[in-house]
C-alpha cells in the first residue's frame, strides 16, 4: 500500500471535462490500467484520491497534481506508464512519485501561473493596471455575488504581446483556500479599470503551480 | 489559439456532448475510406450513447476498411442556437465534419416522439427533407429501429428503411452503395433498385398508397419491378455468435445507462398482447453463459466501468441464469463491481440473488401487474396472478425491502371503472401484506408508489385495431384512481397524456402525416419527449393547418378487414395470429407462453431460438 503524487496535464481535446467527470474518468483509467485502488472504508466505499486544485471547464494545463492510494509497491515510473496507457487521448501523466506520509503536502499549493489569450480591442499597460491600490470586482459565492478586492491576490502579470486583436498575458494568481482567483476575474477588472478596453473571448492555460515562491515539486518529482 | 469551436462550446451546457474523443471511439482518416456513414440518433447525447443498438452498428460498420461510421446526435437547443448563430451545420462527433455531403445517414427510430428531431437534424444539416427533393449529391437517408416497422408517417423523408435487426443488412446496403459509387453515382434510383432486392430493405418510393374516400388505406402496391410485395424483417438466427462489440465507448459526462450492458437474449416468449417489443423481436434467442462471461470480462476491462447490467425483455426467462449470475458474481466481487439485474420475477432464486447483490438492496423494486383486475390481466395476457404478486411482495417485505413501485397502464381495451378501482384495491392489499407481517420481522417506513402510463395501441400487436382512449377519458380515469386511493402511504404518479396522444397518432399513422411533421418542425417543434420543449399547441396547429384530424388515427376502432398502412411489412408473427389473439382478448382468454406451448404465431419460420427448443429436446431424448 502506497501513496503516489501524480503530476498530469490536459490539452484542448479534453478541456471541457468538468472536475467531477474527470474524477470518474480517472477511476476508470486506473481500473483499465489494472492498478488496485485503495478504497475508503464505510458504507459507500470509493477510491482514495485527492485532486489538489480542481481545474475549471475550458482550461488546459500541464501542472495538475493529485494524491492517490494504490495497493501496490512499485516505483512512480511504473504507475505513470500504466495509467498513461489507459487514459483517453488528451490527458497525460507527466510524473508520478511514491511518497511517504506527509512528505509532500498538496495543500501548500497557493499560487498558479496562467497563460491567457484574450480577444480585445487594444494593447494594455500592465504596470499601470497593477498600480491600482485596489481592484474591485464582483465575486460569486454560495450566498450570492459580493464585491471583492482582488489586487492582493495578483502576484504578477506580464504582457506577452498584442497581435491581430489577441492579447497574450502571463499571470501569477492566488489559488487554494485563502483566495481562489480566476483569470476571468482579472479580465473583468481590466475592463473596469482600463479606459476604453473591451474584451470578448478568453482562453486559459495553467502552466505551473507553486507553493510560495518556488515552483512546486520541480525537483522532487 | 482561439477557435470558433471554443467560442461555441464555452457557451453551451455540457460541452463534452459535442467534442467526441471518447475512449474506444473509432478514429480513422476519412481520406482512407470510400464510404462515410453518419449514424444518427435523433435525441440528445446522453440518450443516444445509452443505446445498445447504436453501439453494435457503429462498431460493426467500422470493422469495414472501406467505411468510416461516425456518430451524429441531435444538438441540445442551446447548442442549436449557437450553431445557427455562427452558421455551423450539423456535424459528426468523430471528425467534427459537416454531414451535408456524407455518403449515407442512417437514423435509428426508437420512439415516435423523435420524428420531429429527425426533420430538425436534416434542416440543421441543410439537407432537403423529402427524398424526392434530394439529388445524388446529397446523402442517402435510411432508417431502422422499432419504429421503422410502421415508418409510414416519415416514409417520404427516407430513401429506404431496414426492417429488423441490422447487424447483417447494414453491411449489405453499404456494400451496394460502394458499388454504386464506383460506377459513378449516376442515378439514385439505380442504387435503390439494387437494394430493394435485399431481404428486409423497404424503399417507400417504390410503393403507391391509395386511399378510400373515408381516408383509410385502400391499397399499397409496388410500382417498381424490383420491389417485393411484402418485406420481411431480418433477424440474427444464430444469436450466440452474432456480432457484438467487445469494446465500449466511455463518455466523459454521465449518460443515462452509464455502465456495461450485457445483452443476454433477444425477443420475449410471454406474448403480452399490448407489447410491440414482445411480438416484433420474436422468436426468443439466448446467448450462452460462457459467451456472455467472456464478453462481460472484455467490456469491463476495456471500459473501466464499475457497474454492469443485464439487458433483455425478461431476465427470469433466461435459461442459464444461475450459471451466468454465479460467474458474474465471482467477477464483480473480485473487482468491486456493481451488478444490476432488471426485469426479474420474484421467486426464491431471484430473492437469494438479490440478497447477494448489494446494489439492488438499496434501490426499490418495481412490479408491473399492468392492470388492476385479473379479468383485465387476462385480456392483455399478462400472465401474473394476484396470488403471485402477494406472494412476491410478502417475500420482499420479509427480506427487508420497503420500497415497492407498482406499474400499471390505464386505457387498456375493455377497461371499466371496476378495473381502474382495482388498481387502488390491489395496491391496498399489497400494503395489507406488509402490515400482516409482525413488526419485528419487517423493516420500517413502507413506501408504495403506484404509477400509471396511458395505453397506446401499437402496430403488430393484438391491439392494433383498438381505439385509444381520448385524453378526457384518460384524465377521468386518473381522477377516479386518485380518489380511490385511501391512504397516504400509497403515492400515485401518472404520465402526461398529451405526449401519449401524439405517440398514438404516429404509431398507427400513414403517409398523410409527413407534411404535418414537417410543418410542426417549421413551427418550432423538437425534442417532443422532453417536457420543457414539448409544444402540444404547435402540433395541434400543424394538424389544423393541414386539415388532418388526429383523432382519425387514435379514436377509431379499425375493422379486421381494413388495410393497415403497415400490412406490407412482415415481422414474422402473422396477422392471422394477431387477429386470433385479439378475439381471445375480448373473451379474456389467455395464451400460454412459448415454452409452455407453441401457439403458431408464425415466428417459427425463422427456425431458431425458442421455436427449436422443444424439437431439440425431443431429439435428445
Amino acid at each position: 500500500m502506497s501513496d503516489y503524487i501524480i503530476k498530469y496535464g490536459r490539452d484542448d481535446r479534453v478541456k471541457y471535462i468538468s472536475h467531477l467527470d474527470f474524477v470518474r474518468l480517472f477511476h476508470r483509467a486506473v481500473r483499465r490500467a489494472g492498478l488496485p485502488f485503495i478504497f475508503s472504508q464505510g458504507f459507500n466505499p470509493h477510491p482514495v484520491m485527492t485532486v489538489a486544485q480542481p481545474l475549471s471547464v475550458g482550461v488546459t494545463s500541464d501542472c495538475e497534481y493529485m494524491r492517490v492510494g494504490l495497493d501496490l509497491d512499485c516505483d512512480g515510473d511504473y504507475v505513470k506508464a500504466k495509467i498513461n496507457g489507459a487514459l483517453p487521448p488528451g490527458y497525460r501523466i507527466i510524473a508520478a512519485k511514491k511518497v511517504k506520509g506527509k512528505e509532500i503536502d498538496l495543500s501548500k499549493l497557493d499560487r498558479a501561473e496562467y497563460i491567457t489569450e484574450t480577444e480585445c480591442n487594444k494593447d494594455i499597460d500592465v504596470d499601470a493596471f497593477l498600480a491600482h491600490k485596489e481592484l474591485i470586482v464582483p465575486k460569486k459565492s454560495k450566498s450570492g455575488t459580493k464585491d471583492s478586492d482582488i489586487r492582493p491576490y495578483i502576484y504578477e502579470i506580464e504582457n506577452l504581446g498584442f497581435c491581430d486583436g489577441v492579447l497574450t498575458l502571463k499571470m501569477l494568481l492566488s489559488v487554494g483556500n485563502t483566495y481562489n482567483l480566476k483569470p476571468q476575474s482579472v479580465k473583468d477588472a481590466m475592463e473596469k479599470y482600463i479606459d476604453g478596453f473591451f474584451t470578448s473571448f478568453m482562453t486559459v492555460h495553467r502552466s505551473s503551480m507553486r507553493a510560495g515562491e518556488v515552483e512546486f515539486l520541480k525537483k522532487s518529482i | 489559439m482561439i477557435t470558433l469551436k471554443d467560442k461555441i462550446l464555452s457557451s453551451v451546457t455540457k460541452p463534452t456532448r459535442y467534442t467526441g474523443g471518447e475512449l474506444n471511439s473509432v478514429i480513422k482518416d476519412p481520406a482512407d475510406v470510400y464510404v462515410r456513414f453518419g449514424f444518427c440518433f435523433p435525441d440528445v447525447y446522453e440518450i443516444a450513447m445509452s443505446h445498445l443498438g447504436m453501439k453494435i452498428l457503429y462498431h460493426t460498420l467500422n470493422t469495414r476498411e472501406d467505411t468510416y461510421c461516425e456518430r451524429v446526435f441531435a444538438p441540445w437547443p442551446d447548442m442549436e442556437e449557437q450553431m445557427q448563430k455562427h452558421g455551423m451545420k450539423l456535424f459528426a462527433l468523430e471528425t467534427g465534419d459537416e454531414v451535408t455531403h456524407f455518403d449515407m445517414l442512417g437514423f435509428t427510430m426508437q420512439y415516435e416522439l423523435s420524428y420531429s428531431n429527425i426533420v430538425n437534424m436534416l434542416m440543421l444539416a441543410d439537407i432537403p427533407i423529402k427524398a424526392s427533393e434530394r439529388g445524388e449529391d446529397f446523402p442517402i437517408i435510411c432508417g431502422g429501429g422499432s419504429c421503422s416497422y410502421n415508418a409510414e408517417p416519415v416514409a417520404d423523408i427516407f430513401d429506404f428503411f431496414t426492417m429488423g435487426e441490422g447487424e447483417e443488412v447494414m453491411h449489405e446496403v453499404v456494400s451496394e452503395y460502394a458499388k454504386w459509387k464506383r460506377s459513378g453515382k449516376k442515378c439514385k434510383r439505380d442504387y435503390l433498385e439494387a437494394i430493394a432486392k435485399i431481404d428486409g430493405v423497404y424503399v417507400p418510393s417504390f410503393y403507391d398508397v391509395k386511399y378510400n374516400e373515408d381516408n383509410t388505406v385502400k391499397s399499397v402496391t409496388p410500382n417498381n419491378p424490383n420491389a417485393r410485395e411484402v418485406i420481411t424483417k431480418r433477424i440474427m438466427a444464430d444469436f450466440d455468435s452474432a456480432y457484438t462489440p467487445h469494446e465500449l465507448m466511455v463518455p466523459f459526462g454521465e449518460i443515462v445507462h452509464d455502465r456495461v450492458v450485457l445483452e443476454i437474449m433477444r425477443g420475449c416468449l410471454r406474448g403480452c398482447r399490448f407489447c410491440q417489443a414482445g411480438y416484433i423481436y420474436r422468436p426468443l434467442r439466448e446467448r450462452k453463459s460462457d459467451t456472455l462471461l467472456v464478453l462481460a470480462d472484455d467490456l469491463l476491462s476495456c471500459s473501466g466501468y464499475d457497474e454492469i447490467s443485464l439487458s433483455s425483455l425478461s431476465t427470469s426467462d433466461f435459461g442459464g441464469l444461475k450459471e451466468l449470475t454465479d460467474g458474474l458474481l465471482d467477477m464483480t466481487e473480485e473487482k468491486k463491481i456493481g451488478l444490476s439485474l432488471p426485469s426479474l420475477r420474484i421467486d426464491n432464486f431471484s430473492l437469494e440473488l438479490m440478497h447477494k447483490v448489494q446494489a439492488v438492496r438499496k434501490s426499490g423494486i418495481t412490479f408491473a401487474p399492468e392492470a388492476g383486475t385479473q379479468r383485465l390481466r387476462d385480456v392483455i395476457n399478462k400472465n401474473i396472478t394476484e396470488e403471485d404478486i402477494m406472494r412476491s411482495t410478502r417475500r420482499l417485505f420479509e427480506g427487508g425491502w420497503t420500497n415497492v413501485k407498482l406499474y400499471f397502464m390505464i386505457g387498456l381495451p375493455t377497461e371499466t371503472e371496476e378495473d381502474v378501482k382495482g388498481i387502488a384495491d390491489l395496491s391496498q392489499r399489497v400494503l395489507d401484506v406488509y402490515f400482516s407481517i409482525p413488526k419485528e420481522e419487517r423493516a420500517k417506513n413502507i413506501n408504495i408508489t403506484v404509477s400509471t402510463s396511458s395505453f397506446v395501441p401499437k402496430p403488430f400487436t393484438a391491439f392494433q385495431w383498438c381505439p385509444m382512449d381520448s385524453r378526457e377519458q384518460l384524465i377521468k380515469k386518473q381522477d377516479l384512481l386518485k380518489s380511490s386511493i385511501k391512504t397516504r402511504r400509497i403515492k400515485y404518479s401518472w404520465h402526461d397524456n398529451k405526449t401519449s396522444y401524439l405517440e398514438g397518432i404516429f404509431a398507427r399513422g400513414d403517409r398523410r402525416l409527413c407534411d404535418v411533421i414537417i410543418r410542426a418542425v417549421e413551427l418550432g417543434c423538437k425534442f417532443d419527449g422532453w417536457n420543457e420543449y414539448f409544444r402540444f399547441d404547435l402540433w395541434m396547429q400543424a394538424f389544423e393547418e393541414l386539415g388532418i384530424d388526429p383523432d382519425f388515427y387514435t379514436a377509431r376502432e379499425r375493422s379486421i378487414d381494413e388495410v393497415l398502412p403497415w400490412d406490407h411489412i412482415d415481422v414474422g408473427v402473422t396477422k392471422q395470429f394477431l387477429i386470433s389473439e385479439y378475439e381471445k382478448s375480448k373473451l379474456a382468454q389467455t395464451t400460454p407462453h412459448c415454452r409452455q406451448k407453441c401457439s403458431n404465431c408464425g415466428a417459427a419460420r425463422f427456425k431458431t431460438g425458442v421455436c427449436l427448443e422443444k424439437r431439440e429436446a425431443q431429439k435428445n431424448e
